[in-house]
């Protein structure tokens, strides 16, 4: 068997396809012949190669847009079962509603029910009252004399 | 009907193979780090993990480039699909003795292509230095 026999063997078909009896006889004439032990050494990494390429063909590879489509069908699914807008809103914000209610109550409560007692500025106010209401007047209400009796009445009080 | 849908899709691919760049010659220095060590690995007749099936198959796309389009598809057909003369001739048009003919030569042209990535012709330090 020469050397161009062989390399017709194996480029006749895929070294992985051959039958056993051609295999068998590749084998044999290879282990006489250098060249032809190169050749068919080439031949069964070229075939494991294309081998690999068909099986990549065939694994399973998601599509660039497979995962945002996945993730956009995830969220509608799980907008549909936790029901209305106005409930999915509640979840999320019950605790700072139901805190800021209650601070509401309390403030009114705080604010009508129990009133502040009078400082000592509004009591210092009072005493000068009589004086700040007759200055407070416009003029044309008050009589001259109404003003003299009001000022000096303490005074003649004294006397 | 199914004759003539897997005619279109022939030469649909064919056109896509026709599209692709098409290089020359692939020589050592043009292999990758990883495709270097599946060839060693090959060599020592090693098994391969996953990773290197996809570094092999990146490779075998390397070595399909060097191929006129019609040698790629004859090649894929009958060697990728497993394929018989018959059915590659009846889609592709060609009559079988074509088929043959163009799967024969496409086998030899990467086999011979292999050759010389494993430093079988020319040693691997003048294909480095192409």
């Amino acid at each position: 068997m020469n050397y161009k026999h062989i390399t017709e063997i194996v480029d006749s078909a895929s070294l992985l396809s051959l039958s056993p009896e051609e295999v068998e006889q590749v084998n044999k004439h290879a282990e006489e012949c250098e060249s032809c032990r190169k050749a068919v050494a080439a031949a069964r990494i070229s075939a494991l190669a294309m081998r690999a390429r068909a099986q990549e063909e065939f694994r399973v590879q998601p599509s660039p847009f497979f995962q945002t489509r996945v993730l956009a069908a995830w969220r509608e699914q799980q907008s549909v079962e936790s029901g209305p807008a106005f409930l999915r809103l509640w979840k999320s914000a019950s605790a700072l509603v139901s805190s800021m209610a209650l601070a509401t109550i309390a403030l009114g409560v705080l604010t009508f029910v129990y009133p502040e007692p009078a400082t000592a500025v509004e009591q210092v106010a009072s005493t000068d009252a009589a004086e700040a209401v007759i200055f407070d007047q416009p003029d044309e209400q008050l009589t001259y004399e109404q003003v003299l009796s009001t000022i000096y009445a303490d005074e003649d009080e004294a006397k | 009907m199914e004759g003539w849908l897997t005619r279109i899709a022939t030469n649909t691919c064919l056109n896509m193979i026709r599209g692709s760049k098409r290089r020359p010659e692939l020589t050592v220095s043009d292999l990758t780090e990883d495709e270097s060590s599946w060839l060693d690995q090959q060599l020592n007749e090693k098994v391969g993990s996953v990773e290197n099936e996809i570094v092999a198959a990146d490779l075998a796309d390397r070595l399909l480039g060097t191929l006129s389009p019609e040698d790629q598809q004859a090649l894929l057909m009958i060697d990728g699909e497993n394929a018989s003369i018959k059915e590659v001739a009846e889609a592709t048009g060609w009559s079988e003795s074509k088929v043959k003919v163009r799967a024969f030569r496409a086998r030899k042209k990467i086999r011979e292509s292999m050759e010389k990535l494993l430093g079988y012709k020319g040693t691997r330090a003048e294909q480095v230095s192409k």
